[in-house]
């Protein structure tokens, strides 16, 4: 079946703003986006860039703006669009590297600053350090995020507030500090407590709209926010934002 | 490299979520503005104030056209405070993932309100009771 690709494209060696180009297609309507991306990037056009590695939904890595809302490029199935017409941009808000690529950097550092490692002081068990099924369940849903900034690029106060550290990375914090085996909550709390961090949440919801992976970003926000409200005042009102 | 110019906030790429934020923006500015606009309205009933008088400020604001219009501002309260319930609900932890329940309940209130309110102003606008 034939499907009419339009993507945008923009080279900042030789354009001043994106526009967008128009492709026909041949494809199995049960193909993805992705597919379509490749064959065009193959057979008509090698200078159209775009991200991509697992091709399996796992790596976060093609997450773009696709028919009006923001998807993962391998894992939208074209027949589920329910059209020919295919429109592909990269994700929007964020910095346009070269076609749908985007420039990802703020986003990783946010995520960064929250310390999204296991932070353990005490000295190891012998072999591992065990957690029960129920702990693990507390945090399966965060533990789900592939990273791949649909919820940031979605959120209209990431738009707003440049410093704001977003969905994912609020949602990282929570993996971690709802994590039974870490230790490192109090210096993680401190961290999103104040008006770049988790206070700055409106609930709007759109994260969790677009989420390809079904995690609910706000829940996440909000329990960091009740852990914080259970400490001392001192503690929530002393750090300056 | 090229930065977008829009912050892309415009509600219809996502879900309800987004616009009971964005009406709850609108509605506070309303409100805002109307209380602004009902203290200049009072303050002719302090006498010798450019020599208008209060009854006849009173008068004009009697007018059909205004108290329909009041109606829209009812209608601003009861959003504004209604969501503003939902919000505050979802901001202790209650009803995150049940967001969009919050929502309808919270409308389904209001209108019920709101269809109280303009059977009770009817008369006041067309001079006959509405039921
Ligand atoms: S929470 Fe969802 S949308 Fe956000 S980065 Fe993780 S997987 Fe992507
Ligand atoms: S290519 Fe890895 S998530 Fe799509």
């Amino acid at each position: 079946m034939q499907f009419k690709f339009h993507i945008q494209r923009y080279d900042p060696s030789s354009d001043w703003a994106p526009r967008f180009e128009r492709y026909l297609v041949e494809l199995d309507p049960l193909a993805t986006v992705l597919d379509g991306l490749h064959k065009i990037q193959e057979q008509q056009d090698g200078s159209l860039c775009f991200r991509r590695s697992c091709r399996s939904a796992i790596c976060g890595s093609c997450a773009m703006y696709i028919n009006g809302t923001h998807r993962l490029a391998c894992k939208t199935i074209i027949k589920s669009l329910r059209t020919k017409n295919i429109k592909v941009g990269p994700l929007p808000r964020l910095t346009i590297i070269k076609d749908l690529a985007v420039d990802m950097g703020p986003f990783f550092e946010k995520v960064e600053r929250i310390m999204p490692y296991l932070v353990a002081n005490s000295s190891p068990p012998k072999g591992e350090r065990p957690q029960s099924i129920e702990e693990r369940r507390a945090i399966n849903e965060m533990i789900d995020c592939i990273m791949c900034g649909a919820c940031y690029s979605a959120c209209p106060i990431v738009g707003l507030d440049k410093d704001y550290l977003g969905p994912a990375a609020l949602t990282k914090a929570y993996r971690f500090v709802g994590d039974s085996r870490d230790e490192g909550a109090g210096e993680r709390l401190s961290l999103v407590n104040n008006q770049h961090g988790v206070w700055r949440c409106h609930t709007i919801f759109n994260c969790q709209k677009v989420c390809p992976k079904s995690i609910n970003p706000t829940w996440s926000i909000q329990q960091l926010k009740k852990r914080l409200t259970r400490r001392p005042s001192w503690v929530i009102f002393g750090r300056k934002g | 490299m090229y930065r977008p110019k829009t912050s892309d906030i415009w509600p219809p790429r996502y879900g309800l979520g987004m616009w009971a934020w964005l009406f709850q923006r609108i509605s506070g500015l309303v409100l805002a503005l109307y209380l602004i606009g009902h203290i200049w309205v009072i303050s002719f009933s302090i006498a010798g104030q450019g020599g208008i008088r209060f009854d006849s400020v009173l008068e004009t604001l009697q007018k059909p056209y205004v108290l329909a219009l009041e109606l829209l501002l009812f209608w601003a309260v009861l959003y504004h405070g209604l969501n503003g319930l939902r919000v505050i609900l979802i901001d202790f932890g209650l009803g995150i993932r049940e967001q969009h329940i919050l929502f309808w309940t919270a409308m389904a209130v209001a209108l019920a309100l709101l269809s109280w309110g303009i059977i009770e102003a009817w008369p006041y606008i067309t001079g006959t009771p509405l039921i």
